[in-house]
């Protein structure tokens, strides 16, 4: 018979830690019995002698069918010898020795097969054919494209309607892990627990994890009296049985508490599964007890990973809608965000789009130590207090709160538009934040009960009370804004990735800029140096000359006088040349390249033809080509060639004969040119200054020249992002060298 | 007792107005000429084509600015940085009134920095104070050479 249960004294602070799944005992509406392989029964629960007739004691390490019969052994003996999963499956439906019926549901699990005969009054099997109708009409609801509180509303009354319970409602767990009642379907004289909200320490962390494997679990009465197994431990493993998974689990006794004082004395819940998580509960509550067959449970299950179902693609679907809104506004945001050349200001310009972006109230932007606002937001000092903090704590990428106060307490005082924030750096090294304040959201929660104070009230019966009441208690929240959606925190990381890569790409363009202008600045230096250095010189010999002609007038050295004269034509020459050849290095960095295909053997024949004059009656032996056709500015390219040529010419002055080779390479990225001679060379000490403007590396009366058209060559050809370079032998010849891309040039 | 001047000028016709110039002062004669930077080192350093020259420093360098290969301020840059060489006076002649040059200059340790006037009358002066002023009046730093001047 039914053995004296000693319970075991709990205290609420152990909640966590009771044994929920190795009880020890079942719920006494049935029976089990736990069989080797062989069907020999290893253990049985207590009050096998109450349905079956065969007392547990003398059931232990007999054959099934002493348990039960022989008729019911026979019938189970195929079922429970094939490979049983450990998911409870429904075997069939027996008649043991006593006439008795029961549905048996059995699985595999702790090494033991778990047999699980639950009573009913009918011989025959289990039907299933109610459960296709209720289901098809929930699918045929739920195409009504209706949101998740009416399909949880419908599958609620679906749930009373099959299970006859007195209440039946859907709740739904926080992020917290509270629950809030959003549907419910009700007999009228149960009292209402919609909108209400149960502490999430009414479901302790191993129940809730129970929830998520075993994915319905039915108390049918909170008053029973549990019926422990014989012998107590697994024989298998020697340990209390692991009963998970079956559906006769005895209950916490608090739990049962729990119930009793909820005035419930039935109950199941149905566990919704939602992206792998418990997204919340079909939680039924009777007044009276309340058996719910096999059938009818199964048919509340697949209620329930229906509507689980329907609940993940409708959050999904919402989800992916409010990220996109986001995405959209973010994507404006950036496309403002690139025009203007300050990038704070730019910023500023967007603030309503960066308010929206967010859902916020208020947001700032702290550049070093200047703020700029908008919306409602803290006090400056505020601002610059709380970025301190953040820059303090490090977190990460993306810092987010729905109640600041209670992480930084100085935010005591701007709880009004600052409970919420959401910040984030947006330089790597300089302290530059982007923040977003959310105001202070009052609203107000109503408990099922006082989740604050769950300890018994004085004079409670028993320290196993868990809630004494389930009264409405209404609590005020403060200090809290809305939270932050999942999406704009990924949303602000996104466009934080992009305002980043904005400012690096920011930072390369000026980078870049400031190249150009320390390039244009030097080459503007050497102009001016040039007018005051450069063309001075020649005029000053013009003048030095000219006055020793008038001094020298009269006298008979018509010699020297042919030197002056001869001086002041040179002197001026040149300065003309200098003139010339500034306009046309100052016209090079200006003018715009017009890109075109230009045959270099015409090119390179254009040019020895006007360097005819200066080549006349000198013995040179032209090496030219085969040259390729390429892409670039006809006129400059000319011009650089012909420059290049004309330093061979002059630089194999003395050469007889002069040798001057003009050869092509192709590479895979770029052509590149050489343009060699047998002249005086230079000396590569100096070869870094050769392409400097007004430098020479020669002197005067040996090659004239104005020190301007390597300058010029090197600028013709870095503006068609080409490289140039030289190589030389003193004395034995010199090789200059150009590059050009193969793609066109973007200048 | 005249000591000689170290004239580095690459320009033939600045070479030739400098001479002229000093001529008119009759210190022409006392006149070393260089035509660019290396040359000018090579002759202080007394090496390549200088090697054999008598030991001792000029009494002042008349030092262009602007040369090919090696330019005047590295010259005297070298010059300071030079054991031997750091006492020697070095006066800057140049087209150039830009104001960098005449700041480098004196950072480098310029003894003195001229402006190459356009006007030759002005011009020629220039030369001749400079001549008479750094080769006549001054006392050079010891090791300075010492010639006899020639007679005419």
């Amino acid at each position: 018979m039914t053995q004296a249960v000693t319970a075991p004294v709990l205290d609420l602070s152990t909640c966590d830690k009771e044994p929920i799944r190795t009880p020890g005992s079942i719920q006494p509406h049935g029976f089990l019995l736990t069989l080797a392989p062989d069907l020999t029964v290893l253990q049985a629960s207590a009050n096998l002698g109450d349905w079956s007739g065969v007392p547990a004691n003398a059931a232990i390490g007999r054959p099934l069918a002493d348990a039960i019969g022989e008729e019911a052994a026979r019938r189970l003996a195929p079922e429970l010898a094939a490979d049983l999963g450990q998911r409870p499956f429904y075997v069939g439906t027996v008649t043991t020795g006593n006439d008795r019926h029961f549905d048996v549901l059995a699985h595999q699990w702790d090494g033991v097969i778990n047999a699980e005969f639950e009573a009913v009054d009918r011989a025959e099997p289990a039907d299933f054919r109610h459960l296709y109708p209720l289901i098809g009409d929930f699918l045929h609801k739920v195409n009504d494209s209706s949101s998740i509180e009416s399909l949880a509303a419908l599958a609620c009354q679906h749930v009373r309607s099959v299970t006859g319970f007195g209440r039946v409602l859907v709740y739904r767990f926080d992020a917290d892990g509270h629950g809030h009642v959003m549907a419910e379907a009700r007999d009228e004289r149960y009292h209402s627990y919609m909108g209400q909200h149960f502490p999430a320490s009414d479901i302790p962390v191993q129940a809730r994890e129970l929830y998520k494997l075993s994915r319905i679990r039915l108390i049918q009465d909170a008053t029973y009296t549990p019926a422990p197994l014989v012998p107590p431990l697994n024989p298998v493993t020697g340990k209390p049985n692991d009963l998970s998974f079956a559906a006769l689990r005895s209950v916490s006794p608090v739990h049962l508490q729990y119930m009793r004082n909820m005035n419930t004395l039935a109950s199941m819940s149905v566990s919704l599964m939602v992206r792998g998580e418990l997204w919340g509960l079909i939680s039924c509550h009777n007044e009276g007890p309340t058996p719910v067959a096999f059938e009818k449970r199964t048919a509340c299950e697949q209620l329930g990973q229906i509507l689980a179902l329907c609940i993940e693609s409708r959050e999904d679907a919402a989800d992916l809608q409010f990220r996109l809104e986001v995405r959209r506004t973010m994507v404006s945001m950036l496309a403002g965000l690139t025009q203007g050349s300050d990038f704070i200001e730019n910023l500023s310009s967007v603030f309503p789009d960066l308010l929206r972006f967010a859902r916020a109230s208020g947001v700032a932007i702290m550049v070093d130590d200047r703020i700029l606002t908008y919306g409602d937001t803290p006090e400056q000092d505020d601002i610059l207090a709380l970025v301190n903090w953040l820059t303090l704590h490090d977190h990460g990428d993306v810092f987010h709160t729905d109640k600041l106060s209670a992480l930084y307490p100085p935010a005591e005082r701007m709880i009004r538009n600052a409970s919420g924030l959401l910040a984030m750096p947006i330089s790597r090294i300089h302290k530059h934040y982007l923040l977003w304040f959310r105001p202070e959201w009052v609203h107000t929660i109503e408990w099922a009960g006082n989740p604050h104070s769950k300890a018994p009230a004085p004079g409670a019966p028993t320290q196993l009370s868990p809630r004494t009441s389930f009264a409405a208690w209404r609590e005020t929240i403060h200090g809290t804004s809305l939270p932050w959606h999942g999406g704009e925190i990924e949303m602000a990381l996104e466009f934080r990735t992009a305002l980043l890569g904005i400012a690096l790409e920011r930072a390369e363009q000026m980078a870049e800029l400031a190249e150009e202008l320390g390039r244009a600045n030097k080459e503007l230096e050497a102009f001016s140096y040039s007018v005051s250095h450069d063309l001075r010189a020649p005029l000053r010999h013009i003048v030095g000359f000219a006055d020793l002609l008038l001094e020298s007038a009269g006298s008979e050295d018509a010699q020297q006088r042919q030197r002056f004269l001869k001086n002041i034509k040179d002197a001026a020459r040149l300065a003309g040349k200098l003139v010339d050849d500034l306009l046309s290095f100052s016209q090079m960095g200006r003018a715009s390249l017009r890109p075109t295909t230009v045959d270099m053997n015409d090119l390179v024949a254009a040019c020895l033809d006007k360097l005819a004059l200066e080549t006349r009656g000198r013995n040179i032996e032209w090496d030219i080509g085969p040259l390729p056709t390429i892409c670039a500015d006809p006129t400059f390219l000319h011009l650089a060639m012909f420059n290049l040529l004309s330093n061979a010419v002059k630089f194999t002055g003395q050469r007889d004969p002069a040798v001057i080779r003009v050869v092509a390479e192709d590479h895979p990225m770029e052509t590149v040119f050489h343009v060699a001679d047998n002249g005086a060379g230079f000396n590569m000490e100096y070869v870094h200054k050769l392409f400097g403007v007004f430098q020479r590396l020669h002197r005067m009366e040996d090659f004239q020249g104005t020190g301007i058209g390597l300058a010029n060559v090197r600028r013709i050809v870095e503006r068609h992002n080409g490289r140039v370079w030289a190589h030389a032998v003193q004395g034995e010849g010199a090789t200059f060298s150009f590059a050009l891309p193969k793609q066109h040039p973007q200048h | 007792m005249l000591k000689p001047i170290l004239l580095v000028e690459d320009n033939p016709n600045d070479l030739e107005l400098t001479l002229i110039a000093l001529s008119k002062s009759q210190l022409a004669n006392q006149v070393i000429i260089v035509r660019d930077g290396a040359e000018a080192l090579d002759y202080l350093h007394r090496r390549g084509d200088y090697a054999s020259r008598p030991a001792g420093n000029p009494a002042v360098v008349l030092l262009d600015l602007k040369l090919p290969k090696v330019d005047g301020l590295e010259v005297l840059r070298e010059i300071r940085s030079t054991d031997g060489l750091k006492p020697l006076p070095v006066v800057m002649l140049t087209s150039s009134k830009e104001e960098q040059d005449l700041v480098r200059s004196y950072e480098l340790g310029v003894n003195a920095y001229v402006v190459k006037p356009v006007d030759f009358t002005e011009f020629v002066r220039a030369i001749a104070d400079l001549g008479i002023f750094w080769a006549v009046l001054n006392e050079p730093p010891p090791g300075s050479q010492r010639y006899i001047k020639p007679s005419k």
